[in-house]
């Protein structure tokens, strides 16, 4: 889930960029640092939206460097347990399916596929039902449900399963 | 008494969960004749008949091998529903321990305390930790429908791998890192073996059916398997409710619950003055309660501290005869003669009789039997000076005689009438020498010089040396 929120890092930031913009300078380092990583507790960054506040920067004891401690509003995804989301098949396997939502990946064991859909393997291995009408293989699009989160310091794994209703895929590659 | 509630607890748990847990390892086989399944529940039940108990004891109670009493107390342990103290003891510890038992029991413990081993060795003790056990079975019940509930709405569980070659467990979550080989299996961190999955679901999938029928078909089979599960527990979860409001029994750490064993039995000694311990038991009561027991406990140990602070507060006491030593100033109290005039009413042991009946019984029956040797010494040694005074007298009298007789005697005379002196001077301290003295005559004068030098090297030298002179 998309969530909106204000968060808090100290920038370290080097002398050669004092000067008249110092401010930009800080922000484009923060954006740099902050963007893409992951925290265990509100999850992927997406993107930055806006400095809030930039506080009084505190020289460091023996190197030049300053600290500057900067309120900034940003997007973060976070999957959340019971969930339900559309991803993309990265990888099709004996024991289940890789999907991937965005900067999360998401496992979906076989046990979790409903019983009419069987494993093929060959240079395309996929998941198809007895009659052939649905197929899961790479780059197809699936709706699951997230039925178990793991979280790192700074990374997040999810387990989903496609065996509730509405749930499985949406798109098929070769149709559309 | 709040036991009864918990008890009935621990034995409907013991027979809906534990009942056919055996003792025997699982690669052993089980014939009829030595297959104990069962014995879990008897353990339980015996355990709810007892508070802190040595394992040694339980065993021979139960007539089980220690080794397999022991392997299931370790289960028990393992399931929360007892507590288990290991302890270094001598044998005296464990003789404590005994009469603490002995105390608090309701029948009479008949076990082997005087044959425990000298060296220290390690006692286990074990008790049913009530309130563990109230919530453990809550727990095991709560998770029980758990299961049977997310199976039936399809909840998913995640799914579990195990290695067959480590048999480590991996969840699906971990499962995400380990797929990097090319391969279509998870391979085991350690030994790079396939992960198998594991299923666990109740109901068995039936492969190759018709979608709905199958599912059906699950979905009834856990439903009834639920509804069997709720009536045939239905007992222990309304025993449950029943308890869930009383105060739970608590028997606290081994040492405490000695410790207040303790003080039961003997503020049961004290108060009755019986010699049986289980009878001090009653007193004590069903409900071992803490705060019952502390409040006893305070008063037990007033007692015995009056009883010691009486027998402080007598500063000085009668000193037995082999104390006293010549030219000792004894006080009045010491010689026991305060005493002797208190007892001259009546004969000596009637008065010890009514000492003993005044203040406690150890230190006065010793005082007693003290006061008694001295007033026979005492009066010993009067009758003794009384003789003596008269065999000196005869003594007297006779030398006298003899002398008169005598013409060159004038100075034997003189000599005799200085020793008579010395002899009565000396009659008071001299007992026995006077008295083996009485029977001689001339040879007893140089023996007398002997033995008066011994006695009074001091006094009556000069005299002395003269007499020894003139004799010779």
């Amino acid at each position: 889930m998309f969530f909106h929120i204000t968060l808090e890092r100290n920038m370290q930031l080097h002398p050669r960029h004092f000067g008249r913009n110092l401010k930009e300078n800080l922000v484009t380092k923060l954006m740099k640092d902050v963007e893409g990583t992951c925290s265990g507790r509100h999850g992927f960054v997406v993107a930055i939206t806006g400095i809030e506040n930039v506080g009084k920067g505190l020289i460091r004891d023996g190197t030049g460097f300053v600290t500057f401690p900067v309120k900034y509003q940003c997007v973060v995804f976070r999957p959340f347990k019971g969930q339900i989301l559309e991803a993309v098949v990265t990888m099709v396997n004996k024991m289940g399916f890789f999907a991937e939502a965005g900067p999360v990946q998401i496992f979906v064991s076989n046990h979790l596929i409903p019983d009419d859909m069987e494993f093929q393997s060959g240079d395309m291995p996929n998941y198809t039902t007895s009659d052939g009408s649905v197929k899961i293989q790479k780059d197809s699009e699936v709706r699951l449900k997230l039925i178990g989160t793991r979280v790192d310091a700074t990374e997040i794994f999810c387990i989903g399963t496609i065996k509730d209703d509405f749930l499985g895929v949406i798109n098929d590659p070769t149709t559309s | 008494m709040s036991l009864e509630p918990f008890n009935r607890l621990v034995k409907l748990a013991a027979r809906a969960f534990y009942d056919d847990i055996t003792t025997k390892g699982d690669n052993q086989p089980k014939t009829g004749r030595s297959d104990n399944r069962g014995i879990s529940v008897v353990v339980l039940d015996a355990l709810t008949r007892r508070q802190w108990v040595r394992e040694e004891d339980l065993a021979k109670d139960l007539k089980l091998h220690n080794k397999q009493l022991r392997r299931m107390l370790r289960f028990f342990e393992e399931e929360k529903l007892i507590t288990r103290d290991h302890r270094k003891e001598t044998a005296k510890g464990a003789k404590i321990f005994s009469a603490a038992v002995a105390a608090t029991n309701d029948f009479h413990h008949t076990g082997k305390e005087g044959e425990e081993k000298v060296k220290l060795h390690t006692h286990s003790y074990c008790c049913l930790d009530y309130a563990q056990i109230y919530d453990v079975v809550r727990y095991r019940l709560h998770r029980m429908r758990k299961k049977l509930k997310d199976e039936l709405e399809n909840k998913n569980t995640i799914q579990e791998y195990i290695c067959p070659n480590c048999s480590r467990r991996y969840t699906a979550l971990d499962a995400i890192r380990l797929v990097t080989p090319d391969d279509d299996y998870f391979h085991c961190e350690n030994c790079n073996g396939e992960l198998v999955a594991e299923s666990d679901k109740l109901a068995a999938q039936e492969a190759g059916d018709g979608d709905d029928n199958a599912r059906r078909r699950r979905r009834e089979k856990l439903k009834s398997m639920l509804q069997k599960m709720e009536e045939q527990l239905k007992p222990l979860a309304d025993q449950l409710t029943r308890v869930k409001d009383l105060p739970v029994p608590e028997f606290g750490n081994l040492q405490a619950w000695e410790a207040r064993a303790h003080a039961h039995a003997r503020g049961g000694l004290g108060d009755g003055s019986s010699n049986d311990p289980s009878k001090s038991s009653q007193g004590y009561g069903g409900t071992p309660m803490p705060f019952l027991g502390d409040t006893k406990v305070e008063v037990a140990f007033g007692k015995e501290e009056d009883l010691k602070s009486e027998t402080a507060s007598t500063s000085l006491k009668v000193l037995p005869p082999w104390m006293i030593k010549q030219g000792m100033n004894l006080s009045k109290e010491q010689r026991g003669e305060v005493k002797e005039e208190v007892k001259m009413d009546g004969t000596s042991t009637s008065s010890t009789v009514s000492d003993d009946k005044k203040s406690s019984v150890n230190t006065d029956d010793k005082r007693s039997i003290q006061d008694e040797y001295v007033k026979a010494y005492y009066a010993a040694l009067l009758k003794k000076q009384q003789e003596l005074e008269e065999a000196s007298k005869k003594q007297q009298e006779l030398l006298i005689s003899n002398t008169s007789n005598m013409d060159s005697g004038t100075s034997s005379a003189r000599q005799v009438g200085m020793k008579f002196k010395r002899e009565e001077d000396e009659g008071d301290e001299d007992v026995e020498w006077e008295e083996s003295n009485v029977t001689s005559n001339t040879n007893e004068n140089y023996k007398v010089n002997d033995l008066n030098v011994q006695a009074e090297p001091s006094g009556g030298d000069e005299d002395e040396d003269d007499i020894d002179w003139e004799e010779g």
